[in-house]
């Protein structure tokens, strides 16, 4: 028997290298840009080409230059930019009362238990009902203005952040409301020093899915009866085969609902700082 | 020596909790007491009942019968008056450094003013001076453990109560903040009552150990520790270290067996 003594040279050949993982070339911001834009380009020009052959009825589906067209139009005539900020304030005013109110009912069901539970039954009732049923009924009650949009948008905001605030309250960390107790601290300040900044996190969390609820309310209210709004366009020009100034409001709609998400996204890291950097790394698999 | 002055007593207290099969006893007719300037490590079989001890003193559980005396007057329990550190270190995460050494101050209804200037001090002389806006995730296990042992000292609390306050941390780091723990509760002349289930930590650090029993909780047998050295480490270097130990070890082990 010989006895082979491995060398360095062939330790290390057989080591693989640590290869780090390399990221897809069009993986940067501008990468990604292009791309997301080609995509966009790709699809309204396949639409486009799809009219003019005669494969799509620009009757039905619209056509992306009368799209195109109707925007230019309605910026220009200023209709667009008013029934946009009318929808855009009622969506807001809603999703800013409910929220604030939702998460304070919420958070002050975590005083009494016994009122929690007592109610408990009542909120998962209402909570069952579609809010959008309620459209007409709050139509009736607040009339065809302002308040009636902000009412829908209230109503479906104010019990995603209730239910949220309220399990988030009854989550938070026994072991830390203890501690302060330990301290000879009261009901009140455990609340607020202990309960409230937990359910911050939760409460946050809520403003996604409210900012669009928010504009639902807004929108369904202007279906229902209105006099302006992307709603009220939307309908109207439905009612009258004016396909093109559907997608106009539709689109609209989806860049107001886009920069809602990223205000939300800019409010969440700025408010949360010590939350920062827990989901900056992502297991590469 | 002048005679031991008692702090706080224990008197015959007993605690059951409700459980699935019936009442579970966890502390049955359970007495001890504690001298001023006492350390005290509680140990005894895992589940014996020493967190409800330490939960009944702070007043966060009310015992079935007994009493507490303190310095000779009977109250209900050292609620607002007693440091609490467990073994998660319980820091605020959305406060920081400072924030969560201020907390009890805060508590407390303490000038806002004041209580900064006081805590900035108490961070400097624990070493984390330029800590004071990290939040808790950013810091070492062990620095953590340290704010929540400032943060228990600055409220000048008549009685330490430590359950397993180092028992997640690595062995160096844990035997560095026994020596802050031991400086920190000489120069404060600070009362400590610890329970763990390190049997080391508690000869090394204690004046005098106390071992329970298993469930429910009575006081086995009380030692006194004989060893006078100026840190954890050279105690664990003491001649009677070792017969402490094997003592200790053998009662705990008794237990165990009978128990199991």
């Amino acid at each position: 028997m010989t006895m082979t003594i491995q060398t360095g040279a062939a330790i290390r050949g057989n080591h693989k290298p640590v290869r780090t993982r390399k990221r897809a070339t069009f993986d940067t911001t501008l990468g990604r840009a292009f791309l997301q834009i080609t995509a966009v380009a790709i699809f309204f020009a396949v639409w486009e080409a799809g009219v003019h052959a005669g494969y799509i009825s620009a009757f039905l589906m619209g056509s992306p230059s009368g799209i195109f067209a109707g925007f230019y139009n309605k910026i220009l005539s200023g209709e667009l930019l008013v029934d946009s900020w009318v929808t855009l304030f009622e969506a807001i005013l809603g999703f800013v009362i409910g929220t604030i109110f939702g998460s304070l009912a919420g958070l002050a069901l975590w005083y009494s238990a016994f009122v929690a539970r007592l109610v408990e039954p009542f909120i998962v009732a209402i909570n069952s009902v579609p809010k959008i049923a309620l459209a007409p009924i709050v139509v009736l009650w607040f009339g065809t203005g302002l308040i009636s949009k902000v009412a829908l948008a209230v109503s479906l905001t104010a019990l995603v952040a209730l239910i949220a605030a309220y399990q988030a309250a009854k989550d938070s960390d026994v072991d830390l409301q203890s501690l302060m107790i330990s301290m000879g601290a009261d009901k009140h300040q455990v609340f607020f020093k202990a309960v409230v900044p937990s359910t911050l996190p939760a409460i946050i969390a809520t403003f996604r899915i409210n900012i669009g609820f928010g504009l639902v309310g807004a929108v369904v209210g202007e279906f229902i009866s209105s006099q302006r709004g992307l709603g009220h366009m939307i309908f109207t020009a439905s009612s009258l085969y004016d396909l093109n100034s559907v997608w106009v409001g539709l689109f609209t709609l989806m860049i107001m609902g886009f920069a809602l998400y990223y205000v939300i996204d800019v409010i969440e890291r700025t408010s949360l700082p010590w939350k920062q950097g827990t989901t900056s790394h992502q297991v590469q698999v | 020596m002048p005679p031991k002055q008692v702090q706080l007593s224990v008197a015959n207290v007993s605690k059951s909790f409700a459980g699935k099969n019936g009442d579970v006893t966890v502390l049955d007719d359970l007495s001890f007491s504690i001298n001023e300037s006492d350390f005290v490590s509680i140990i005894g079989p895992s589940g014996c009942g020493k967190t409800t001890i330490f939960n009944i003193i702070a007043g966060l559980l009310e015992p079935d019968s007994g009493t507490i005396t303190y310095r000779g007057q009977e109250i209900d329990s050292l609620r607002g008056r007693v440091g609490y550190m467990m073994q998660k270190d319980l820091l605020f995460p959305w406060r920081t450094v400072l924030g969560n050494v201020l907390l009890g101050l805060e508590t407390r209804g303490v000038d806002p003013k004041e209580a900064e200037v006081k805590a900035r001090e108490y961070l400097k002389q624990f070493g984390l001076a330029g800590f004071e806006n990290a939040y808790p995730k950013t810091l070492s296990g062990g620095m953590r453990q340290r704010v929540a042992l400032i943060r228990t000292l600055i409220m000048d609390p008549d009685i330490l109560l430590l359950d397993e306050p180092f028992s997640a941390l690595d062995y160096q780091t844990r035997l560095y903040l026994e020596g802050v723990l031991k400086d920190a509760v000489q120069t404060y002349k600070k009362t400590v009552i610890l329970v763990t289930h390190d049997i080391d930590e508690a000869v090394a650090l204690s004046k005098r150990v106390v071992v329970l029993s298993g469930r429910p909780a009575r006081v086995k047998v009380v030692h006194e520790i004989d060893i006078d050295a100026t840190s954890p480490v050279t105690a664990r270097n003491d001649a009677n270290f070792a017969t402490y130990f094997k003592t200790l070890c053998a009662e705990l082990d008794i237990q165990t067996e009978k128990t199991a």
